[in-house]
C-alpha cells in the first residue's frame, strides 16, 4: 500500500529547493492563465496575494497563524507515514482534539494559566488519540483497510461535533454555532499584541518540530519506527514487532492533529465553531509528502499554504480576482506535488544531458 | 406502515444509491487497474457542473448528461496522466483533483451565471411515460430516466469485467502488470481506459446529482458522496454486485436516517442520525472476514522503462 509513499533521500540542499519551487511555479502559471481567461490580471493578482501575506509585519503574523495548524496537521501525517502508515484521518482527529482543549478549556474554573494551558493542550492530544485508536486497532487487530475507516471517522467526527457544539456545549447567543467561550486563564499567552497577535504557538510548533527531527534521527525507537516504515517484512526478519510500530505510528498521529485543533482553538478562536477547520487535516497530507518526512521543511509548506490562505483576501479586495483561485493554485500545486517523480525525472535528464556535451 | 409511507422510504433509498453505485462502480474500474481514486468527489463535482452548463446551453438535458460525462472523463484525464504517466502518487493527486474542481467549478459557475448556484435548468427528475403502468405508475413515474439507465449500465459493467476479454485484462493489469507487459499487451493503455472509463462513471453519478435529482448546480453539491463511492469499492471488495449491495446497504441507512429526522421519531437530533449509515457500516467492515480478492497493486506506479532512472 506504502509504496507509492516511497522514501526518497535527499540529495543535497540546493537540489532539494529546485524541485518545490519548479512545482509551485507552474501551478502559479496554470492558474494564472485561468485569472487571464476570467478577464483579470495575473501579475496584479499575484502581487496583491503576495502584499496581503508578506507585504507588512502584520500581514506575515497572519500567515504564520494560519500556518501553524497546517504545519501540526502535516506532522501527525508525517510521524504516520514514518511508521508505514497514511493517515487521512487526521481532519477526524483535529475536530475532537478541539473538542478536548474546548471542553476541558470551558469547564475547569479557577486554575492559574501555566496549570491550565497545559491540561487543555493535553486533552486535546488524547482526545486526538482516542478518535484514532479505533481505526488504528481495527487496522493492526482486523486487518481493516485503513482508507475506508479513516474517511468514514472523520464524517462522523464532523456531525458529532456539530451535534456536540449546538445542543450540549452550545453558546446561545454567539452569532455563529459555537460553544462557550474558554476561560481566560485557558488562552494561549501572546508573544505580541502589536502589530498584530502572535500566540505562542509558533513555540509549541518549533518545539514539536524538534522534537520530531530528535525523535526520528536520533532515537532507537525512532530508528525502528523508520524500519517498519521502510519495509515492514524486513523490520519483522529484524524481530522489531511491526503491528506494534504501526499502531503507536497512528496514535502519535493522532495526539499531534490533536494538538493541531487544541492550539487552533486556544490560541485563536477561543470558542469551537463547527467550522473552524477549513480542511486543515488534508492540506497536511501533501506538504507532508512533499518534505519527506523533514520537519523544517514542513514548515516551509505549511508557511506557503498559509500565504494563499491569508493572501487571498487582500487579492479579492485589491484586484476582484475571486479568492476561489487559491483553491485552484492549492489544487493544482497538490496533483503536482503527487508528480514530482516525473520532475524528477526530467531534472535527471537534463543533467545527464549537460554531463554528455561536457 | 402504510403503502404510501413504504413507497416515499423505497423511492428514497433508490435515490439515494444510484450516485454511489454508478460512482462506485466508475472507482471500481479504476482500482482494478491498480489507481486509487479518491479524486471520485471532484470529478463528480465536474460531472454535475458540465451537466447543468451542458443543459443550461443546449437546453436539452440529455445533452447536459452527455456533458457531465465527459466532464467527469476530462477531470479523470488529469488523474490518469499523473498517476499512470507519471508515476505519481495517487492518493495525494486525488485529493488535489478534489480542491481543483472545486475551485473550478465555483469559478466558471460565478463566470457563467454570475453566482455559485446556477439557475434552474432543463432536467430530468421524473419518468413521465411510465405513469400509464397500472398500480405502480405513480411511483415508477417519480424516478429519474437516468435511474433506470443506470440497470442496464451496471450490468454492462459487471459483463464487461468479467465476460470480455478487455475487461480480464484489465484485472489483469491491476493485479500483476509486469506478467502482463511480458505477454506483449500494451498495460498503460489499459490504464488510462480504466481511470478514464472511471471518470465516465463519475461524470454520470454526477450529472445524475445535479440533473437527476435537482434541477441545477451549486457550490459543494456533492458533499462526500464521492468518498462513500471509494468506502463502497472496497467494501464490495471490487465487484459490481458487491458495490451495488454496499451502495443500497448506506442508501437504506441514509434513508432510515433521513425519515427519523423528518418524522421527529424519537426526537434524535439530525447530527446524530446522520451518524448511523456510517456507523453500520463500520461495524459491517471489521466483521467481514480477513483478506479478499482486490487488485494487488493498487497505489503501485508503473512505470514505462524511459522514465526510470
Amino acid at each position: 500500500m506504502l509504496s507509492s509513499l516511497r522514501n526518497t533521500g535527499h540529495k543535497g540542499m540546493g537540489r532539494g529547493l529546485l524541485l518545490p519551487l519548479i512545482l509551485i511555479s507552474a501551478a502559479f502559471l496554470l492558474s494564472g492563465v485561468l485569472i487571464l481567461f476570467l478577464k483579470g490580471n495575473p501579475l496584479q493578482a499575484y502581487v496583491a496575494l503576495f502584499k496581503g501575506a508578506f507585504g507588512s509585519p502584520s500581514a506575515l503574523i497572519n500567515t504564520v497563524n494560519k500556518a501553524v495548524p497546517i504545519c501540526f496537521a502535516a506532522f501527525a501525517v508525517a510521524v504516520s507515514q514514518f511508521g508505514g502508515t497514511f493517515n487521512i484521518g487526521v481532519e477526524g482527529q483535529l475536530l475532537f482534539g478541539a473538542l478536548g482543549a474546548t471542553v476541558t478549556g470551558v469547564y475547569l474554573r479557577g486554575l492559574p494559566m501555566v496549570v491550565h494551558v497545559p491540561i487543555c493542550l493535553l486533552a486535546g492530544m488524547a482526545f486526538g488519540m482516542v478518535w484514532s485508536l479505533v481505526p488504528a486497532a481495527l487496522f493492526i487487530k482486523r486487518g481493516v483497510n485503513l482508507l475506508v475507516v479513516f474517511l468514514m471517522t472523520n464524517t462522523i467526527a464532523s456531525f458529532l461535533l456539530q451535534y456536540l457544539v449546538l445542543e450540549v456545549i452550545g453558546d446561545p447567543n454567539a452569532l455563529r454555532p459555537a460553544s462557550y467561550a474558554i476561560q481566560k486563564s485557558a488562552e494561549l499567552p501572546y508573544l505580541l499584541v502589536r502589530p498584530n497577535r502572535l500566540t505562542i504557538g509558533i513555540l509549541l510548533l518549533l518545539l514539536t518540530a524538534a522534537l520530531l527531527a530528535f525523535f526520528m534521527k536520533k532515537t532507537t525507537l525512532g530508528y525502528e519506527m523508520h524500519a517498519v516504515g521502510a519495509n515492514r517484512s524486513a523490520a519483522e526478519y529484524a524481530g522489531i514487532k511491526s503491528g506494534r510500530y504501526m499502531f503507536w505510528s497512528l496514535l502519535i498521529g493522532g495526539a499531534l492533529a490533536g494538538l493541531c485543533g487544541s492550539i487552533e482553538i486556544m490560541g485563536n478562536h477561543h470558542r469551537l465553531y463547527t467550522d473552524f477547520s477549513p480542511g486543515y487535516g488534508f492540506d497536511g497530507i501533501p506538504i507532508a509528502l512533499l518534505a519527506k518526512g523533514d520537519p523544517w521543511a514542513m514548515l516551509l509548506g505549511g508557511l506557503l499554504f498559509g500565504a494563499l490562505r491569508t493572501g487571498s483576501i487582500n487579492m479579492q479586495a485589491q484586484t476582484g480576482v475571486p479568492d476561489e483561485i487559491v483553491s485552484v493554485i492549492q489544487g493544482s500545486l497538490i496533483v503536482f506535488i503527487a508528480g514530482e517523480y516525473f520532475v524528477r525525472y526530467l531534472l535527471q535528464r537534463g543533467r545527464k544531458r549537460e554531463v554528455e556535451k561536457v | 406502515m402504510n403503502a404510501a409511507f413504504f413507497t416515499l422510504i423505497l423511492l428514497s433509498i433508490i435515490r439515494l444509491t444510484t450516485p454511489i453505485a454508478l460512482a462506485g462502480i466508475g472507482n471500481m474500474f479504476s482500482e482494478r487497474v491498480g489507481v486509487l481514486n479518491l479524486g471520485a468527489e471532484g470529478m463528480m463535482l465536474c460531472g454535475a457542473f458540465c451537466g447543468v452548463l451542458g443543459s443550461y446551453l443546449t437546453k436539452n438535458p440529455w445533452l447536459g448528461v452527455l456533458f457531465g460525462i465527459l466532464g467527469g472523463v476530462l477531470a479523470s484525464s488529469l488523474h490518469a496522466l499523473i498517476c499512470v504517466e507519471f508515476g505519481g502518487t495517487q492518493a495525494v493527486s486525488g485529493l488535489g483533483l478534489n480542491i481543483l474542481a472545486a475551485g473550478l467549478t465555483t469559478l466558471l459557475s460565478t463566470a457563467v451565471f454570475g453566482t455559485n448556484i446556477s439557475p434552474s435548468v432543463p432536467s430530468i427528475q421524473t419518468t413521465p411515460f411510465l405513469a400509464g403502468i397500472p398500480i405502480f405508475g405513480g411511483a415508477l413515474s417519480q424516478l429519474s430516466p437516468l435511474i433506470y439507465l443506470s440497470v442496464p449500465i451496471i450490468i454492462g459493467a459487471n459483463f464487461l469485467i468479467y465476460h470480455t476479454p478487455f475487461g480480464l485484462r484489465l484485472m489483469a493489469v491491476g493485479d500483476d502488470p509486469k506478467t502482463v507487459e511480458t505477454a506483449g499487451v500494451d498495460v498503460w493503455k489499459l490504464k488510462y481506459a480504466g481511470v478514464l472509463l472511471c471518470g465516465a462513471f463519475c461524470g454520470l453519478a454526477g450529472a445524475f446529482m445535479s440533473l437527476g435529482q435537482l434541477d441545477r448546480f451549486f457550490e459543494d453539491m456533492i458533499s462526500g458522496k464521492g468518498m462513500m463511492a471509494v468506502i463502497v469499492v472496497k467494501m464490495g471488495r471490487w465487484n459490481p454486485l458487491g458495490i451495488v449491495a454496499t451502495a443500497l446497504m448506506l442508501g437504506f441507512f441514509d434513508a432510515l436516517q433521513l425519515q427519523i429526522q423528518i418524522s421527529g421519531f424519537l426526537s434524535i437530533p439530525p447530527e446524530i442520525t446522520q451518524i448511523i449509515p456510517f456507523v453500520v457500516a463500520i461495524a459491517a467492515i471489521s466483521l467481514q472476514p480477513k483478506g479478499g480478492s482486490g487488485p494487488k497493486t493498487v497505489e503501485t506506479p508503473y512505470l514505462r522503462n524511459r522514465y526510470k532512472f
